[in-house]
This record gives structure tokens, sequence and C-alpha cells, in this order.
């Protein structure tokens, strides 16, 4: 569908548009804007304990502090906010609600008590601290097994105990294929706990429109169309009477595609005093209470027979929910993605799941990059290798033997996903040509041991789910989610074009891309159009920017936008020029007879008619203007796919671990910008490397949250970083418009299990097991000590 | 008063550590003590009067309305408010404006002023350096003093010079390119104006 060869733009690296006013410090994040005089500042009182009933709320020193302007607490929300929650319809899944200030009780570090309105934001700090919460500690709970054993305090007393989903998948016959297999590999997997840590902490400033009775929030946000409607939905007010618009984002990955309770204080806030209200998060605040992801606990059972084929695949997948269900995806989003993902590129045919998550008095967890995908990979990836080391078969000979082979596609794998295109078995032999891998296998002695380190390599044979449709929300229960987006294609009075999609920028450059695209398909210059997101006014609905999707679904529905503005394009041109408009053709600015272009019309000529600004007459039946809107909801998925391979050298006096070679191949389909694509690689990967090496939120077994500073929260430096060799495959999807397929979240789901695997090579010779991350110092050293003092009896 | 009286002042051990905040003195209202200071950025002289508590970053942004530095972290961590204090690189977030008198400070917004973009952002341009560009502004400071104390370094010099500044975007290779770029660039231009590289 939709094949196009005769791109242009598409497929070139233009340099982004959107640094020109980045390099000087120009952009307009949301603490940049203007704010209207008289704008009250808020600040949030945050729970220092992780499960206590609030006894009673004392703010007469804080209303008593010049400049704080009221203090609320969650009972003054009662009659303006709903209890908030996300749509989720899935068996096995139990609604649970938030209060967005709590009342009664608080559920986690960090949650909100009471909110400061004060006049500028150093008061409302000053006034946080003059706030007196009277806290009845109850005990927590912090850990996914604490919390499901019997005797586990119970986050929600009307659910009886602290399991809020489970989920269970068998295929026809599961057992019998299980039992036949020759052997059966099995392990334990478990991911800590991170977060998106985007450099621009969140905030919010939300205005009144006097004379419409609007409001306007300005949010940082990847989804502004969904916070919309849950904040019309929460708020009960129209959705009409709601703007949501995003300045320029300072980075999301996941973090920003949620909607905040802070979102629907500060509109019902403006309501309320009718008066302007800002929020900046610092950060602190934002490693307390924005979405976490991870904390994942894989068992899982491999049926293997001798030729390492797998025969079957048992996993029992548990996650950690946090305390409430972030909106809109609860913690469901990862436990069933994590289980869905997992057979990845490789051909299981028999597979059994069974999926719980747990409530905790931690932070809720949600979406971050890469989303199920590191984790169940890190438990796949770290199975192949076990695979060949105990039937001593070379690991990337194991993934060799279960891939989807090329002739296989398109395959449609064991709970139902279509892979439509791609290069498992192409990307994984080329990666090992390029990474030398056989040649360090070659030199690789048994122990490891060379010039004092352990030296191992890794692979990660991914697959990654992209450009997700509403099919592909439903199934997963998201009920609410819309999975389309949609395009405005206008064309101008003087033929140069306006795109406004339903998308929000947070960093990928899509004024650039998608200018590519629709200038392309246009046959515009670059330079002649402009592309507009991020605002609920301006731009039709439209799902968002999250989940590898915005070159999928942005760029698909701009080129169906344009092909539908194209078709009246030709039709007016066709009158005038005296031609069938099937024999047209645009380019260079111009629409001429294909093969003809001497006799052609500029685009502004064209625009001149449709705008009525000439003597030209409109053909009859044709409406005046020169736009067009068409809304594209992609298919289930679209699985993007590559192969990262990492080597590694462990230093056993001090624990440290050097990445010393890393090369990927990667395949995205049709490629847009390679530059950006290539940016995207570099920024997932080495999220990766954070997520492998060093990166882990920590809560004692109380539910204290320890290590919310960038000191103690620790990602990854320019020093950190290796070179990296990166080559692309590029198989268009037959199932998307223009075969594009996503990108943003390969880098992190390759590097985690990658990474994991080489060390867990690097240490194979001395005993140690890794199936752990993140794998810090210290930890190495402990497994090689406990190692060595095995070794020694 | 003299600033350093307030500053002490404000920071000091009440002597009543161990008191319950409710038994404490009424809440005195912070933002009175008030100071004058004159300071340069970006070549131009400013004379303010403001809370002695008042952090450079806030200053610039808020009061000089430069919104080029950005605030990331407000720990003095992840670099993002850079800026050079008497050409060296020093955290916003952790000065008070009211220190600086007579301070030359220079921001995002001196490095070029409205002329074509400076060598070194026109490096990290063409090398895709930047993405959602909320760090950007802090690596181009960064990247300022090192060059000049480090005119032809080596790719590992380059990754030690950065690691004051974090990103959570670019994975950091692009940056490392754009400092080696902006290093050849700034040579040659050196050379070209038939001056010592400085």
């Amino acid at each position: 569908m939709n094949e196009i060869s005769d791109w242009t733009l598409i497929g070139k690296s233009v340099p982004r548009r959107e640094d020109a006013y980045l390099l000087r410090g120009q952009g307009k994040y949301l603490d940049d804007l203007p704010v209207p005089q008289n704008t009250m500042h808020l600040g949030f009182v945050c729970s220092p304990y992780a499960h206590a009933k609030i006894a009673g709320v004392d703010a007469s020193r804080a209303k008593a502090l010049p400049g704080v302007i009221d203090v609320l607490t969650g009972a003054d929300f009662s009659d303006d906010i709903l209890p908030f929650a996300p749509d989720i319809q899935i068996d096995g899944y139990r609604r649970v609600e938030r209060l967005v200030i709590a009342v009664d009780k608080v559920r986690f570090v960090g949650e909100y008590v009471a909110v400061i309105l004060a006049d500028s934001p150093y008061i409302a700090q000053d006034a946080i601290e003059l706030v007196d919460v009277d806290y009845d500690p109850l005990p927590a709970v912090s850990g996914i097994e604490e919390a499901l054993k019997g005797d586990a305090p119970v986050l929600f007393d009307s659910l009886g105990d602290n399991m809020v989903f489970e989920s269970h998948f068998e295929t026809e016959g599961f057992e019998e294929q299980f039992d036949s297999a020759d052997l059966v590999l099995e392990e334990e997997f478990r991911l800590g706990r991170v977060t998106g840590l985007p450099i621009e902490p969140r905030g919010c400033l939300a205005v009144i429109d006097e004379v419409a009775d609007t409001y306007t929030l300005w949010t940082p946000t990847q989804i502004p169309h969904q916070v919309r409607t849950a904040i019309a939905d929460h708020l009960q007010m129209p959705e009409s009477s709601v703007r949501v618009v995003t300045p320029v984002v300072g980075g999301g990955f996941g973090t920003k595609c949620h909607v905040f309770p802070d979102e629907l204080v500060a509109v019902a806030l403006v309501r309320r005093y009718r008066r302007a209200v800002k929020w900046v998060q610092d950060r602190r605040e934002q490693l307390l209470s924005d979405p976490h992801a991870r904390e994942h606990l894989h068992r899982i059972k491999v049926a293997v027979n001798r030729d390492g084929v797998i025969q079957a695949i048992k996993l029992n997948l548990m996650t950690n929910s946090g305390a409430y269900a972030n909106y809109p995806f609860s913690c469901t989003l990862e436990a069933t993605g994590a289980a869905r993902m997992l057979p990845g590129p490789y051909r299981i045919r028999n597979y059994k799941y069974d999926v719980v998550s747990a409530l905790t008095n931690t932070c809720p967890t949600g979406a971050y990059r890469g989303t199920g995908q590191p984790s169940c990979f890190l438990a796949m990836e770290g199975m192949m290798d076990r695979i060949g080391r105990t039937l001593d078969i070379d690991p990337a000979d194991v993934r060799r033997r279960n891939v989807v082979n090329p002739d296989q596609f398109p395959y449609v794998n064991v709970v139902g996903v279509r892979y439509d295109t791609g290069s498992y078995l192409q990307s994984l032999d080329r990666v090992v040509e390029l990474s030398g891998y056989d040649e360090f296998r070659a030199r690789q002695p048994r122990d490891r041991l060379i010039d004092g380190k352990y030296r191992g390599i890794g692979i990660c044979n991914y697959t990654e789910v992209s450009g997700t449709g509403a099919p592909g929300w439903r199934v997963r229960g998201f009920a609410k989610m819309p999975g389309f987006d949609s395009a405005r294609v206008v064309v101008e009075p003087d033929g140069r074009a306006s795109v406004f999609l339903s998308q929000a920028d947070a960093g990928q450059g899509h004024l650039t891309a998608f200018a590519q695209v629709a200038a392309d398909r246009l046959g515009l210059e670059y330079a002649d159009v402009r592309v507009f997101e991020g605002d609920t006014a301006k731009t039709p609905f439209g799902t968002g920017t999250f989940a590898s999707r915005g070159s999928v679904v942005g760029g698909g529905s701009i080129i169906r936008c344009c092909d539908k503005l194209i078709a009246k394009i030709k039709r007016i041109a066709g009158v005038i020029l005296q031609a069938d408009p099937a024999d047209l053709v645009l380019g260079g600015g111009c629409v001429h007879r294909a093969g003809a272009p001497g006799n052609s019309l500029t685009m502004e000529q064209v625009a001149e008619t449709a705008y009525s600004m000439n003597n030209i007459p409109l053909p009859e039946g044709e409406d005046h203007g020169l736009e067009a809107t068409d809304y594209y909801d992609p298919p289930m998925v679209t699985l993007a796919n590559g192969t990262h391979i990492a080597q590694v050298a462990v230093d056993p006096d001090d624990g440290r671990i050097e990445i010393e070679n890393y090369t990927l191949v990667h395949d995205c389909g049709r490629v847009i910008n390679p530059m950006i694509v290539k940016g995207q690689i570099h920024g997932g990967t080495v999220q990766g490397i954070g997520e492998a090496l060093m990166e882990e939120i920590v809560y004692d077994s109380d539910g204290q949250h320890l290590n919310a500073n960038l000191l103690d929260y620790v990602i990854p430096l320019a020093m950190d970083i290796p070179d990296m060799r990166i080559d692309h495959i590029e198989t268009p999807s037959i199932d998307t418009v223009g075969g594009i397929k996503g990108t943003g979240e390969c880098g992190v789901t390759g590097a985690v299990p990658a990474i994991a695997n080489a060390v867990c090579d690097a240490l194979a010779g001395i005993g140690v097991n890794i199936r752990s991350v993140p794998l810090r110092p210290s930890f190495i050293l402990e497994q090689i000590e406990n190692a060595r003092r095995e070794a020694a009896g | 008063m003299s600033l350093n009286d307030l500053i002490s002042r404000l920071f000091a051990d009440p002597g009543d550590a161990g008191k319950k905040p409710s038994q404490a003195a009424a809440p005195e209202r912070l933002d009175n003590h008030r100071v004058n200071v004159k300071l340069t950025v970006n070549g131009t002289v400013y004379e303010r009067e403001v809370e002695a508590r008042y952090l450079l970053a806030d200053f610039l942004r808020h009061e000089l309305g430069l919104k080029g530095t950005h605030i990331g972290c407000e720990q003095g961590v992840c670099g993002a408010c850079t800026v050079l204090i008497d050409g060296r690189t020093a955290r916003a977030c952790l000065q008070f404006a009211a220190a600086l008198e007579g301070a030359e400070i220079t921001t995002v917004e001196g490095i070029a002023g409205d002329g074509p973009l400076h060598p070194i952002q026109q490096a990290f341009h063409e090398n895709h350096a930047v993405q959602c560009g909320y760090c950007t502004s802090g690596f181009l400071l960064t990247t300022i003093e090192f060059l000049k104390r480090n005119p032809d370094p080596t790719r590992e010099q380059v990754r030690e010079a950065l690691v004051n500044n974090v990103c959570r975007c670019t994975g950091y290779l692009n940056i490392v390119d754009a400092v080696e770029a902006a290093a050849v660039k700034m040579r040659d231009r050196t050379l070209d104006a038939g001056g010592e590289p400085s």
C-alpha cells in the first residue's frame, strides 16, 4: 500500500529548523512563557510518609505569611474534581482512584497533601514549610512480593488486598507441548525501577480568557488532546471550554505522556479564582512523583530441544503498580506490554503467561521509553544465551535457529500480532559481522580473563512495537485511547503550505521531519511548508506522541491528508489546464501534465483560484479554500526491529564495567530523516546503558524514597558512553502508509539486554550469573566475591 | 547591613533546632531583605535591587528576561543553567545574584547576540547535537570555556570536559562530535584572523 518511490526530501538528513531558536536560547519552554499580572504561583505540600492517615492539616502559619493567597487541602476539591483514574477495561484489572490532593490517607512519599497559592514561587516554597500536617503513620509495603503476602498492609481497604491486575494467556495444548521438549531451562530476571527524567521538569500555566469563558492550559505534554479530555471529564466541563497548548518541551520519554493531578488542580483553580495559575516542578518533586517504570520480576521457563529450537515458553511476570493508576496507562501498560512482546522476533508457537501487578506504597508506575520491551527482552535474550551455554551452541546461532525467517513474512505471532515485514535474520547477521563477533569469540578464552579484566559479548535481537492503532490499544484494555492521529493541511493563498498535526514534539524534530513529508507529497519546496503541533485549538484531535508512534501515525496522516488535498488541486488545475486530473502531477511548486512540465500552473495560481483571488472561476461544484483534514488509524501495531551487540570489560578489582565496543543494526522501515533517526538511536541506547549499569530508584522496605535527587539517581554522562557503530536496513512496512515504522524506543530496548548479556558472558566462567539490572560496581563486586567464596568451598 | 551579615542572618542556625515548628515565632517574610547589585551581563551593565536570596538563574530569567538559562535541578548537578562568571563556568542555580557585585556574566544570549551563529553553535547544528534543547545552553557555555583552555582537544578530553552537563536526549555522541568540529572551526577562524589562538 502506498509504496512511494519518488521521494526527494524523505530519506534526506535535512538539518533541523528547530535548532535556529534552540541554539540561541530562544525556545519558549513552560517556565519561559510570559504570565499575566496577578498570576498565582502554586506549591504542593508532599507527603513525607509512604502510608499514613491524615489526622489534620493546620495551614494557619502558612496562611499568615505575607504573600500567601490561600492554602487548600483535598477536601477543598471534592466538589471540583472527580476521583482521578484511567478507563481500563480488561479482565483482571481492578479500578483504583486517586484524589488529586489526598484526603484522609496518603499512599506514597510525594503524594500531594495540600496546595499553596502565593504571589511568587519563592513565597510558595516558603509556605510549604509552614503547613503542619498531622500524620498517623501506617505500616507500609514497597516490594512486589511482599505486597502480595497475606499479612501485607493493604493500600485500598475496598479491594481487600493489593492485587490490582492479573492476566493470563495460554495456547491450546500448551502443557503437552511444554512437557515434550528435550529439556527445560528456567531463570529469574529482575529490572530495577527507573524513570524517564526529562531535563526540563514539568509545570503548568493555566490562564483565563474572560471573553469566551474558556481556559488555556499550557503544559509540556506529549498528549495535549488526551490532557484536554481528562480535564473535561474530571472537572465536568465542556471540552470546548479548555484549550491545551504545549510550549517547547524539554524532553518527554514517556514521562510526559501522562495526565497529572497538578494539571487538574491548576484548571480547577483558574476556574475558581479567575486568576492565572502557574506551577513549576522541582527535580525532587519530579523524582518523587512523576511516573516511574520497570521494577519487573520475570520467572521464565523455556522448553527447548537439543538443536536449540524453542518449543514452548512459560512466563510468570510480576510488576509493581505503585500506589495508584497513572492516567491514561495504569500499571497494565508495562505488564501486558512485556508479556505480549516477549516472543519478539522468534517463532514461538506455544506460550503461556501469567501476569500479576501489585499495589505498593511507592510512586505509581507508567510509561517510560521502551515500555515493557527492555524488560521482556532481558528475559528472552537472556534465555537465548542460556540455551547456547547449556547446549554448547553459539548464542548467535541459537537466535538464527529461532528467528522468523525472511520467507515467513507476513507472520502472525503467538499472541496475534502481525509482523508485516522485517529483517530479523539479516540484521543479526550484519551486526555479527560488523561487530567482529566471531573474531571476539575466537580470541575469548574459556575463563574470559584478559589482561586482568573479564571480557564478554552480548546480543539483543529485538522487535520494537510502534505506531499502535486503535485495535492495539483495545486488545490491551485501553478503552479511551484513540489510536489515530490526524492532520489538517492547508495550501495558503500564497501557495505555501501549513500542516496542523495532532501530535506534540518533545525534541524529536517534528517541525523538520514532517515538513519534509508534506513538502515531498505536495511537490513544494521544504522551506515553503510549516508544521504546527501541540495545540488543541489549532490542530485536529489525535492521540499524541509516544510509544514510537510519531513518524508512523503523524507521517501517515500527513501523507493521506496531502493526497486528499492533491485530488482537489488536480481538479482545479485540470479545468484551468484543460487536462484530465488523472494526467496531472505535482512537483517543483507546480502542477503540470506528466511528462510536460512546460505547460504548468504554480501552486500559487491554483491557490488564487481556490481562494477567489483572480478572475479564473472555481470549477462547478468545487468548494472554496484549499485544505483537507484526514485521520489515520494505523494497524494494531507495526514492528520495527534490530540487533545490538555490546562487548564489555569487567574489572574485578572495582566492579566497574566498561563498554569497549557497541554495534547495532536497525530497521525502522522507510526513514524520513536519517540524521534524526540516528539521534533517536543514540539517545535511546544511552538511556539503556543507564538502565543497565547505573539507574535505579531505591525505596526502603518502609516505602521511603532514598534517592530523589540527581546526585543519587545516577544517569549516564559523556564519559560513560562508547562510540557506536550503527548500520541501517530499510525494510518498508507493507501495512502502514508510506512504509514507515517507529524508532523512538529501539535504543533502550536493545541496549539493556545486550549489556546484561555481555556482562553475564564475561563472568560466566567464574560462576557469576547475571540476571538483573542495574549492574552497579558494588553489585558486581559482591557477585564476584560470592562466586569466589563458593569456588573456594 | 552588609551582604555578608544578611546572608549569615538568613542562613544562621536559629538556635531552636529542637523546637516543634508550631512553637516557632511567627514567620518572617524572607523577601523583605533586599540588596542592591550591579553587574554586567552579556556586555550590558544592570543595576537592580533584589531579594538577598534571589538565585542568579532566577535573576537572569525573571529580572532580566534572559530565559535561555534553563533550570533543570536546582541542585547544581545537571548543568542546564551553566553560565560564565568572569569567564569561568558556574551553575546559575547555586549562586546568589546579590553576591555577584561587579561580575561579568555571559549567558547563551550573549554567545552570538543577534549576529550569525557562533562556530560552536553552528557545529552543534551541523552535527545534530540538539534535540529538545533544554540542556543546550549549558553545553554551549561549557564548550566555550573548554575550547579556550584547550583549543585542540582529544576525543577523550572532550568527553571529560562535558561531564558537568547532563543530556537525556542525544546520548552525548553528537555533542562530542560537535565540540570536536567546533574546535576545528575555531582554530580555522583564529588562523583566518591571523591571530594567535586565544
